[in-house]
């Protein structure tokens, strides 16, 4: 290797002009280390949280098991699904929020840290600005999983952070590692950026931008704000945003891994580094347009989600050109394969990126899309992607990074193969059932019997039938778990066999000349032409991109063009063209007590289970009404369109049950449908309503051009919603159900959702329709 | 007059072509510069950048 690596040095030098000074420098592993302990202590963190969001589903009827004596001898069970601050929709978010941005998170970082520094022949930049990312974004891990659980959440998948930590995120992605990182590529000592750290300045600059753009809000509170977009244009947004933070913080960055910590760990180059660059180059212009196929058949214009599809599809021939280069790095290597865990890890890692980036795609063809959306299959897809991809390749890099950063032995090989057996056995179970109770669900959906009808009308049939199916989940997910609490077990074990001081290498290379003198401008090889031919033909020999390859600044401008230009082309039409989201003259505002009902629904985290999007299929319309518009939602901010049923679509819930039915179906969700998996909400009925804060929730709604009218004057928001509230609490009597709820937390909820959905059966009100129509939008 | 109105008056829907023309054609141009001969000798380079870490004296990959 070392005469190889004397020769290529040789190669690169010749022609150039000359260099600077020999310098000497000092790696930083002191934050690599760290980063290595974080991703470790939040991966068990996630996967624990996971598994117990895993059981929440699967307990339910255990907990109901009533023996034939009356009593419930697993009763005791309930302490895991019924506590306020634990429930399934408070947890979700926080599950989620762990795997990708602190455990996937800290291990790109670790990635980043170790290897920008290696391919850069530099330290990292600042060592303040090191410390101050490490321990801001351990801050913010930690502010995530005590907010979320108190309900404080934006219900924006994958973006849940209320807005001041948004801004943290902000301050420290950017400010700190964005700087330290671009200000260490500036000072490098290598001239030729290496393919990996395309893929990092990719990353960094558009999970920037998306997170800016998807996260602006106007502030209500410290802990509340609301979504400057609303309805069709939010849906666009966050998807937009949700589609390429899968693409630029879960694929991106874990592709430049691949690309550095793979050939180091074969002990040989990359197959083909030309195809590296092509996978670069389609990934960063063709990704960025797929986000619409998160929402086909909804209320988002049908050429929107096409067009996402389009590109979608497209997205296979660089998803696989990538795959095929990882894999072909082993060629001639097999054999080690065999005997490497830490190449096992990464060739499984590789095989389910090919499987999940040839499934995404697939499931972006609106026809299969109609039968998967909603469903686990979706559930399946991102753990074959999170736990497949992103695990595998994070524990292959932790493995081959722990004797490099302790500076001794692995502990235990052999712990190390049986993580490996553990987590690919875990994760087979966990997809695999999950698959299954995708399809099995989607199926008894659309399922219709012969005249016609559905043949499961009953939402609830088509949850227990998985529950056996979620048991295996739990049973893969545990495995998994237990791999990784093997995973930290063997880093600590290895830890603790550190020398008493590491060693710090001194390494020395010349720093790159002020001046470059870049290879002279080829000549046209045309002859006899004219001369915008020839000036094409110097244009085809490339030369001006290798100019440009080894400019960071220029390169990063280039990527956030290509980024920014995609999103444009994709999100200006829905946000700017009238025609495409028709105003409906009946859809109106919610009312001040409906607004703070629905603030509860976010904060419960009720979008989790519960979508509210009816879509144009003949399966859906039979069984919930009417299919959603896009003028329904011109209101909401943010949209509760959500992504998974676990329980029936809310869109048209208003008035098809009772408020007394309601309010008993929230205090024990058990005690009207028993085999419900719900958990309860009795907390509800008991905590009181913030009638005092209403006004201000209402006066921003009106800030972002909702039509409240005198609504926003002092005090007449908190009259309304009490008025509307003892009038609701009153009925509730009626029905026969509690009393003395009217200052209670449900009642503004059952005012909400017995509005769901109701207004485009009313009659266009008499007040100036052409005004109310202009202002809907 | 709101934003959207005025742009709701612009004819919006070419642009995205012409966007989407221009991408392919600078795509195109990175392929055709990446696999064409001159580039070479750098590729070949670049590729083993990852094993130049060891700048130590005894040299040698880990």
């Amino acid at each position: 290797m070392s005469s190889q690596t004397i020769q290529s040095n040789a190669t690169s030098k010749a022609g150039h002009a000359a260099e600077g000074p020999m310098e000497r420098f000092i790696y930083d592993d002191a934050t690599v280390r760290k980063f290595v302990a974080a991703t470790v202590l939040w991966g068990v963190v996630a996967m624990l949280v996971g598994l117990l969001v895993a059981l929440q589903l699967v307990l339910p009827p255990l907990v109901n098991f009533t023996t034939e004596s009356g009593s419930k001898p697993f009763a005791f069970l309930s302490i895991l699904t019924g506590f306020e601050f634990l429930t399934f929709g408070r947890l979700r978010p926080l599950h989620t929020n762990a795997a990708i941005f602190a455990f996937a998170g800290n291990a790109i970082f670790a990635a980043i840290y170790y290897s920008t520094q290696r391919l850069c022949k530099a330290r990292m930049w600042s060592d303040m600005l090191s410390k101050l990312h490490f321990w801001g974004w351990q801050l913010i891990i930690v502010c995530a999983a005590l907010t979320l659980p108190l309900g404080i959440t934006t219900s924006k998948e994958y973006a849940e952070l209320e807005w001041p930590i948004d801004l943290m995120i902000a301050v420290v992605w950017l400010g700190f590692f964005g700087t330290n990182f671009f200000m260490t590529l500036k000072n490098r000592r290598e001239r030729h950026m290496y393919v990996a750290l395309w893929f990092y300045i990719a990353t960094i600059v558009t999970v920037t931008v998306l997170h800016v753009f998807n996260s602006l809000a106007i502030p209500v509170s410290l802990t509340k704000s609301y979504s400057v977009y609303a309805g069709v244009q939010d849906a666009m947004m966050q998807w937009w945003y949700g589609h390429n933070a899968v693409a630029f913080f879960l694929t991106t960055p874990f592709l430049g891994l691949m690309y550095y910590f793979l050939p180091k760990a074969a002990d040989r180059p990359v197959y083909s580094y030309r195809l590296s660059i092509i996978h670069f180059w389609s990934l960063v212009f063709i990704y960025i347009w797929a986000g619409p196929h998160h929402l086909h058949y909804t209320a988002l214009p049908s050429w929107a989600s096409t067009l996402g599809m389009l590109f979608s599809v497209m997205l296979w021939m660089p998803s696989w050109g990538g795959m095929i280069n990882g894999l072909l790095t082993l060629r001639g290597a097999w054999n080690k394969v065999t005997a490497d865990p830490i190449l096992k890890f990464f060739v499984v890692g590789i095989t389910f990126y090919g499987m999940s980036t040839f499934e995404g795609p697939m499931l972006s063809v609106k026809t299969v899309n109609a039968l998967s959306h909603y469903t686990d299959w979706t559930i399946a897809h991102v753990h074959a992607g999170a736990l497949g991809w992103n695990g595998f390749m994070i524990f292959g890099m932790l493995y081959w990074l722990a004797p490099r950063l302790y500076q001794t032995q692995l502990w235990s090989k052999k712990l190390m193969a049986t993580h490996f057996w553990l987590s690919t056995v875990g994760i087979v179970l966990y997809v695999l059932s999950i698959y299954a109770a995708g399809l099995t669900q989607g199926l008894m959906w659309r399922a219709f019997d012969a005249v016609g009808q559905l043949q499961y009308p009953d939402f609830v049939e088509t949850v227990t039938t998985l529950i056996p199916m979620y048991w295996v989940r739990v049973v893969g997910g545990t495995l998994y778990l237990t791999g990784m609490i093997l995973c930290a077990f063997n880093l600590i074990k290895t830890w603790q066999t550190r020398p008493a001081t590491y060693e710090e290498p001194v390494h020395q290379a010349p720093a790159l000349a002020k001046t470059y003198q870049d290879a002279a401008q080829p000549a046209s090889r045309l002859e006899a032409n004219v001369e915008f031919g020839h000036k094409g033909d110097v244009w085809m020999q490339g030369w001006w991109h290798r100019r440009w390859e080894r400019l960071p600044l220029k390169f990063t401008i280039w990527v956030i063009i290509a980024v920014a230009t995609a999103s444009l082309m994709e999100l200006l039409p829905t946000l700017l063209i009238k025609g495409n989201v028709p105003t409906i003259a009946s859809v109106q505002p919610y009312t001040p007590l409906e607004l703070a009902g629905r603030d509860i629904y976010i904060s419960e985290g009720c979008y989790n289970c519960h979508s509210q999007m009816v879509r144009p299929l003949w399966a859906e319309t039979l069984r919930y009404g009417e299919y959603s518009k896009p003028g329904e939602f011109v209101y909401d901010h943010p949209f509760q369109w959500g992504s998974r049923r676990i329980g029936p679509d809310l869109a048209r819930e208003g008035g098809k049950q009772s408020h007394d039915w309601h309010v008993r179906h929230l205090e024990n969700p058990q005690q009207l449908i028993p085999q419900s998996i719900m958990p309860g909400y009795s907390h509800l009925l008991k905590g009181d309503t913030d009638y005092a804060g209403i006004g201000a929730r209402v006066r921003v709604m009106a800030m972002l051009g909702v039509p409240y009218g005198t609504m926003v004057n002092e005090g007449e928001a908190e009259k309304a919603a009490r008025e509307q509230a003892a009038t609701l609490a009153a009925d509730l009597e009626k029905q026969g159900g509690y009393a003395n709820l009217k200052d209670k937390k449900v009642i503004a909820l059952v005012a909400y959702l017995q509005r769901l959905g109701t207004d485009i059966k009313k009659a266009v009100p008499e007040a100036e329709p052409a005004a109310k129509k202009s202002a809907a939008k | 007059m709101r934003l959207s109105d005025i742009m709701g008056q612009l004819d919006l829907a070419t642009y995205p072509i012409i966007a989407l023309v221009i991408f392919l054609a600078v795509f195109a141009g990175v392929c055709v510069r990446v696999f064409g001969k001159r580039y070479a000798a750098e590729i070949d380079r670049a590729a083993t950048l990852p094993f130049e870490d060891s700048t130590r004296p005894e040299g040698g990959a880990q």
